[in-house]
């Protein structure tokens, strides 16, 4: 690569760099795409990235195979992961030592080493490539997949599988009015949370008065256990910086900011470079490709706080102020970031619109449902065998989300529920899983799409203990302004801990819902509008496990502490002492080869006897 | 010049200037909103959510907070329907409970139609209405004091927690807090969650054909509600 970029100041000098990339591309023999991402991170990626690098050197290969280094491919539960090209061999689960055999077999004789591969749990058949596994088979990979194919920090990666293709045919092609037409007809959502129509939120900012205008990327994702704006920011930022840039094209904004939690820092390095490379290339800056169209972007972390997420708490906090919401009477497409007109979107809203314009409105809105149409990826977590991301078409049912590609629940125990749409979200029941995934049919049955969290929960998850969860969290995260917000959620969790702890009335199951409703209506932001959804979806699902701990004193799961104690059985229990031993609490006693018993006084309720039990003898009641 | 703008507050035909809070109009009407945050001439900020009202915005209703709301041409505004009433009540509950012993919260309370508080009482001496962080922040150009910590830790708070010298010492923080309103003698205790109802026998004598008369609160005297004009 020279030294000093190439400005590119035309449709056709983009046409050309790319054609001249492309061909450079044909001096590797084969290539080697490793995933970089956090979750193949967590397991050690980074060491079998230097194990490949250094075999490679050892033999001279260098020049002839390419390793690339790419943000997450979805399946960070088999990770690291490899992919090897010729051949598009799948390998998962790696470790340092593999690097020699890989080059040596893989890369040099183009031997497939078993070993490595996919096992389908299902046929028990290893499977070479990615196609074949079940996790990838029933999705429809249209942002995720790009990962594979970038380096995050090169945009000569992204213009040669077709990068800023959109925005060139935005320039010259399309006017404003024809981008926000576009965008309407393919129907696309926000993907932040509410689903608004983002067609919508654009022609009401361009028409909004005022010359100075701001588009904004919201990439704050505080929803616990979700990671799919990061995986999008963090492997792929141009996807997204090109979507802005259209976006500021069609409502008349020359500046974008990206707002990055603060936890994220290696999607603050990647965004920042890719800024930086796409001013080198001259993608940014003043008329840019000739199109008489100036842009620019920067970068802004984070207050650190759930809330900030929110779009004024976030505005408030880009202008430097305590990131708190404000009441949103005059919308912010309006009055915006410092009382200007501003869109704000979110990162996979924003990594959705140039795959419009390039494949056009039509294709986008062929996926999907009636109303909302795409793609949409999940985070997937809980006591499900396949976590990772995931991204589907949208109207793809919630089971084959749990099941076909998550691969069920661990453990082999059954599925209880499926909780959808993060902290705020529903608690949906088996019974629900048809449900397509989909903003109003989700809404309707009580949960949301929301950004996209997944929590699969199984036959040992107390439902009034995941409100209790989810009601806390939100506790903690209330800005605290609003009084229906910071005391209604505050006694909501009051109630449902003296549930929880044997403590609850009958008569609190009405406090409780008339509670919800007025801090649902009554709050100032989405956080205190939505907060009660977790406790109104279990109440909704499973009203007979909050009368259990109500009634009967009892948590049906075993899970909540006050009402449980733990027993053994004395038919089943052999005498081998392994629960005695493992007690922290000293609260077991029995002789060898007889039956143990649990003195009530003294167990913790830790659970540890349990797993150390292997005759299933001991009981939670 | 100013400009005009025609609304409906309750039925009633309102023409109020252009930029005026759906609050401050229907109190000089002379429909008084239960509102607790609000501050004639401060910002609003919308924290204690009292004052909501119903918007009619293409036949659907939509509840925000009137102190928030602009006046707009043809504007509908229902201010005490069935649904914001219960509404009002909740929040008024959950206030009273926070802070029993506050004879401006009472006042409220009583206002918005609480008689009996559902959960354990708690004492806390500030129920953040953030009254006096704006007086002392517009008024005076001070900024002495603020709001530290975010939800349950929230607080108000000098700096650091002690008193800057730029503290005018002006006071104006303790006129309006809603706080510091010498109590009634009927102040609750823990396990006695009702209101003494002393106030309560202030409202009109035909309480069920008058429901929504100003109760003349404390709170409006110590706060220049447009009742007492100015005395
Ligand atoms: C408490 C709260 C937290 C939020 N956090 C996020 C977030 O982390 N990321 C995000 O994109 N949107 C978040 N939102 C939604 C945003 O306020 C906003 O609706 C969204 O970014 C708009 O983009 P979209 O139209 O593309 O969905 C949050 C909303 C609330 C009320
Ligand atoms: S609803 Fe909660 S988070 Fe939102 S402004 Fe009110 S207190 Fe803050
Ligand atoms: S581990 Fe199980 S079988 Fe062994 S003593 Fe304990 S209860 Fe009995
Ligand atoms: S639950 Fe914990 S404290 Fe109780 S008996 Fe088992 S190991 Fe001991
Ligand atoms: S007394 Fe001090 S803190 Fe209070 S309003 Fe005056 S300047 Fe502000
Ligand atoms: S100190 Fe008084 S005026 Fe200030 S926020 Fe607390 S209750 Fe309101
Ligand atoms: S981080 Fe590697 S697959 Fe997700
Ligand atoms: S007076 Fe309007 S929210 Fe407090």
């Amino acid at each position: 690569m020279p030294k000093v970029k190439p400005r590119v100041k035309s449709v056709k000098d983009l046409a050309e760099l790319r054609k001249r990339l492309r061909s450079s591309a044909k001096n590797f023999k084969s290539k080697l795409t490793i995933c970089g991402g956090t979750g193949c991170h967590a397991s050690r990626s980074q060491d079998v990235i230097d194990a490949v690098k250094k075999e490679l050197k050892k033999r001279k290969l260098e020049k002839s195979v390419r390793v690339r280094v790419t943000g997450c491919h979805g399946f960070c539960e088999q990770g690291p992961l490899m992919i090897l090209e010729p051949g598009n061999i799948f390998y998962c689960g790696l470790k340092p030592e593999d690097a020699g055999e890989i080059i040596a077999e893989t890369i040099l004789k183009g031997e497939v080493i078993e070993r490595l591969l996919y096992t389908d749990p299902v046929t028990s058949n290893k499977v070479q490539t990615e196609a074949e596994i079940p996790f990838y088979r029933a999705q429809d990979r249209q942002l995720l997949a790009q990962n594979r194919h970038v380096d995050p920090c090169s945009i000569e990666d992204y213009i040669a599988i077709g990068g800023y293709s959109a925005l060139a045919k935005t320039l010259a092609e399309f006017s404003p009015e024809k981008v926000i037409e576009e965008v309407k007809i393919s129907g696309l959502r926000g993907r932040g949370g509410g689903g608004f129509p983002t067609a919508r939120k654009w022609a009401e900012c361009r028409s909004a008065p005022g010359e100075e205008k701001y588009v904004i990327c919201n990439a704050d994702e505080g929803d616990p256990g979700a990671y799919m704006d990061r995986s999008i920011l963090e492997g792929n930022p141009h996807l997204v910086i090109e979507g802005m840039m259209i976006g500021a094209w069609a409502i008349g904004a020359r500046q974008g900011y990206v707002y990055v939690r603060n936890e994220y820092p290696l999607a603050v390095k990647h965004a920042r470079i890719a800024i930086q490379q796409a001013r080198e290339y001259g993608l940014l800056g003043d008329d840019i490709l000739g199109g008489g169209f100036s842009f620019d972007m920067e970068i802004c972390r984070g207050g650190g706080a759930f809330v900030c997420g929110e779009s004024t708490a976030l505005m408030a906090s880009l202008e430097g102020k305590v990131g708190e919401p404000r009441p949103k009477d005059v919308h912010t497409v309006t009055d915006g970031l410092w009382h200007k007109p501003t869109t704000l979107n979110n990162v996979e809203t924003w990594a959705n619109v140039s795959p419009i314009i390039s494949n056009g409105a039509a294709w986008f809105a062929g996926k999907g449902t009636r109303g909302s149409k795409g793609t949409k990826i999940f985070a997937l977590t809980g006591r499900v065998k396949n976590t990772g991301l995931v991204e589907v078409a949208m109207g793809t049912p919630l089971r084959t989300i749990v099941f076909d590609i998550g691969g069920g629940a661990i453990n082999g125990r059954a599925v209880k529920a499926v909780q959808t749409g993060g902290p705020s979200g529903g608690c949906l029941p088996l019974d629900r899983l048809d449900l397509p995934v989909d903003f109003d049919a989700l809404y309707d049955a009580g949960s949301m799409v929301g950004s996209g969290g997944i929590v699969v929960m199984d036959e040992k998850t107390c439902m009034v203990d995941v409100a209790k969860y989810f009601l806390a969290f939100l506790q903690d995260e209330s800005c605290g302004k609003c009084v229906p917000c910071r005391l209604g959620i505050d006694r909501m969790l009051e109630i449902v801990t003296d549930i929880t702890e044997g403590r609850g009335r009958p008569e609190q199951i009405d406090l409780l819902k008339e509670l919800a409703d007025t801090v649902a209506s009554a709050s100032l932001c989405g956080l205190g509008k939505t907060a009660p959804n977790p406790v109104l979806s279990t109440l909704r699902y499973f009203p007979e496990e909050y009368e259990a701990h109500i009634n009967e004193k009892r948590c049906p799961a075993g899970v909540c502490r006050e009402l449980i104690e733990y027993e053994i059985d004395a038919e089943k229990c052999n005498g081998c002492g392994a629960c005695r031993r493992a007690c922290p609490h000293d609260a077991i006693k029995g002789k060898k080869k007889e039956a143990h018993v649990i003195n009530s006084r003294k167990c913790q309720k830790c659970g540890i006897c349990l797993s150390g039990c292997k005759f299933d003898s001991i009981i939670v009641t | 010049m100013k400009k005009y703008v025609t609304l409906k507050i309750d039925g009633a035909g309102i023409r109020a200037p252009k930029g005026s809070s759906v609050l401050d109009v229907a109190i000089e009407y002379g429909i008084c909103i239960p509102h607790l945050c609000h501050v004639p001439n401060l910002s609003d900020i919308g924290a204690c959510r009292l004052c909501i009202v119903e918007n009619i915005v293409n036949g659907r209703s939509k509840i925000t907070t009137s102190c928030t709301l602009d006046v707009q041409e043809g504007m509908v505004i229902l201010s005490n329907t069935e649904r914001i009433k219960k509404l009002r009540r909740n929040i008024a509950e959950l206030l009273v409970a926070q802070a029993p012993n506050s004879r401006a919260i009472q006042d409220v309370a009583v206002r918005c139609r609480v008689k009996e508080v559902r959960y354990p009482f708690r004492n806390s001496g500030c129920v953040l209405c953030g009254r006096c962080v704006r007086v002392c922040e517009e008024m005076w150009q001070a900024r002495a004091i603020g709001f530290v910590g975010r939800g349950k830790d929230r607080r108000v708070d000098f700096p650091f927690g002690v008193r800057p010298d730029f503290c005018k010492k002006c006071g104006s923080c303790i006129d309006l807090c809603p706080m510091t309103i010498t109590p009634c003698d009927g102040p609750m205790k823990p396990g006695e969650e009702y209101l003494c109802g002393k106030c309560e026998s202030q409202l009109s004598m035909a309480s069920g054909a008058m429901e929504d008369i100003c109760v003349w609160c404390e709170l409006g005297k110590g706060f220049q509600c447009a009742r007492y004009g100015h005395q």
